[in-house]
């Protein structure tokens, strides 16, 4: 989406209403297939079967085992019902050929949106349910809920994500709001302002950089007030806007900063519970969208007739704030172009959160608790990142090794997988 | 017996889009023999894709140390650690997802069989495979079709386990 975006600015192309209404129902329908994935397959097994679990319990089998059969049918099935409408819509669920600058290449049909209009009550149920399972499984678990609001999980930086014109969450288009540890505005850009208000910090031993906010300067990995570091993703989200565009991802919202009493959250482990109201939020949009009849309207792409040069195209992500931009020639090949991913925005904050929860639980001694490395593991997996995307590396398993240095920096243990 | 091929890649980054052009030869040689799917993805996607199969053959990129280019070698579920995108972290890998699609009471192969290919250039983009790539393609083909038909083929996998065995 953000290169369709981007390449719809090189065009310098405004594209049709219903292209643009496509692009978003295709993208909710991503969204809700991506965290899906994430919270059931990925982050619900930490919970549900404990985070110090052996790996080989850790994981959707032992979700399953939990909390039966019949959910992990619906979870499959939503899941599957989710890639179908991208289907139906792009052609493909995955690297759809169908964004294109001036919009889309073919418009809906009339029987793929009664189709869709048929899912939507079950998408909708579906949404509700995993907060239901969030508050059955985690909530009301006083060990879980005392994990979450501990401080093992928790980094105070400035918050970014994409806002619409009443400071709302949205995914497809809207502005870069971005707030302070303590919740006031500090900064908002429109995509073509991109580079006056980010940079890439660069690091000798990675070639993954750290985004910051320009104005601020790059002052290192510090968090707290004053921090130049940001986060993007779920929680980032809830935390840069002012509320929800639906009403029951609205009221999810309004309970998730009641219940942590404060905004913005900085426990980081409430980012599986945003995960899972922007599953509902999207589902909500799904059912606005298809019923807006301009969504039928077979004019879904203009003609660029401009010189193509140059275009910038940001979204959210489901792993947060993507940003791309593009340089072309005058025949439209790209000659530089720079992407800046969810998992790059939250580079730093990812090895902050890591190195504070390897810190958490490792005692004085040098002693670990039980289940370290899934503990610290657990520091990652809440941003969802995809290293793969980030640094084109696929390792194909978590290279985790945690080393544990004394006060003079000599490794006095050396735990891994 | 019901029977899939599915090719994974990515046909834009040379030899990793070895998989789907195995798979788009053999849809046009098994007359109707077997179903063939072309995918991007493994995990959740891909368990999805076997249910109602009683035997799938994986054809994928694979990059191990020390071996030449072209090699194919032959691996079960249980080895799939050396293939990233059938081990990813970023989805469940294929043996939870094969375990998951029993555990939910779909039929699931009973048989499945994977095909890594070594690559010699899966990072550049670029399509089409590199020489010794494409150039094992043909006999791939055929030990493939001649498994699902049950017609002659010279077999050119070799079992990841003999590599194993043999300490390369």
């Amino acid at each position: 989406m953000a290169s369709g975006k981007a390449v719809d600015a090189v065009y310098k192309v405004k594209i049709p209403a219903a292209a643009a209404k496509l692009r978003e129902l295709y993208y909710m329908a991503h969204f809700m297939h991506s965290h899906t994935a994430h919270f059931y397959a990925l982050a619900a097994p930490d919970f549900v079967v404990g985070p110090d679990a052996p790996p080989a319990e850790r994981n959707i089998l032992g979700l399953i085992n939990k909390v039966g059969i019949d959910i992990g049918k619906e979870v499959i099935r939503q899941r599957e019902i989710t890639q179908l409408i991208q289907q139906m819509i792009g052609g493909r669920a995955t690297h759809p050929v169908w964004n294109l600058p001036g919009g889309v290449t073919r418009a809906l049909a009339s029987e793929d949106l009664e189709k869709i209009k048929a899912f939507v009550p079950g998408l909708i149920q579906f949404g509700e349910l995993g907060l239901k399972l969030f508050d059955d499984l985690v909530l009301k678990n006083k060990a879980y809920l005392d994990l979450i609001l501990g401080d093992g999980y928790e980094l105070v930086t400035n918050y970014m994500g994409l806002v619409d014109d009443k400071n709302r969450v949205t995914f497809y288009d809207g502005t870069v709001r971005v707030v302070s540890p303590e919740g006031a505005e500090i900064d908002r850009y429109r995509e073509a302002e991109y580079l006056d208000h980010v940079a890439e910090h660069v690091e000798p031993y990675t070639y993954l950089k750290f985004p910051y906010l320009k104005k601020l300067g790059w002052q290192g990995f510090k968090e707290g007030s004053g921090t130049s570091i940001f986060q993007v993703a779920p929680l980032a989200r809830f935390n840069a806007a002012e509320g929800m565009a639906t009403p029951k991802a609205q009221a999810a919202y309004e309970r998730l900063f009641a219940t942590f009493g404060r905004k913005p959250v900085h426990k980081l482990m409430a980012m599986h519970w945003a995960r899972l109201i922007e599953l509902l939020y999207a589902a909500e949009r799904i059912a606005e969208l298809v019923k807006d009849e301009e969504i039928l309207d077979p004019n879904v792409r203009v003609i660029p007739s401009t010189t193509p040069s140059e275009g910038i195209g940001i979204v959210e992500a489901p792993r947060g704030t993507l940003t791309h931009h593009y340089v072309t020639d005058s025949r439209g090949i790209v000659t530089r172009a720079n992407l800046i991913v969810g998992t790059t925005n939250n580079n730093a904050p990812i090895s902050m959160a890591v190195k504070k929860a390897a810190m958490k639980f490792v005692n004085a001694r040098g002693e670990v608790k039980e289940g370290l490395l899934n503990m610290v593991e657990m520091a990652f997996r809440i941003y969802d990142p995809c290293f793969s995307c980030a640094t084109h590396s696929l390792p194909g398993q978590m290279p985790i090794t945690i080393e544990i240095n004394n006060a003079r920096g000599e490794t006095i243990r050396t735990v891994s997988r | 017996m019901k029977t899939l091929v599915v090719g994974l890649g990515n046909t834009i980054l040379r030899d990793d889009g070895v998989g789907i052009y195995v798979a788009r030869s053999l849809a046009g040689c098994l007359r109707g023999a077997a179903d063939v799917r072309e995918a991007e993805l493994a995990g959740l996607a891909l368990m999805e894709m076997l249910k109602g199969y009683d035997r799938a053959f994986i054809v994928d990129a694979i990059q191990l140390e020390g071996e030449e280019p072209g090699s194919v070698f032959r691996m079960t579920p249980g080895d799939i650690r050396v293939t990233p995108r059938l081990a990813s972290f970023h989805d469940i890998d294929l043996v939870t997802a094969l375990e998951l699609g029993k555990r939910l009471e779909f039929r699931m192969p009973r048989e499945v069989v994977i095909f890594g290919v070594q690559v010699q250039d899966a990072l550049t983009l670029g399509e089409g495979c590199t020489g010794p790539v494409s150039g094992v393609i043909p006999a791939l083909v055929s030990e493939i079709a001649g498994e699902i038909t049950g017609e002659a083929y010279e077999r050119i996998s070799i079992p990841l386990s003999d590599r194993r065995n043999a300490g390369a």
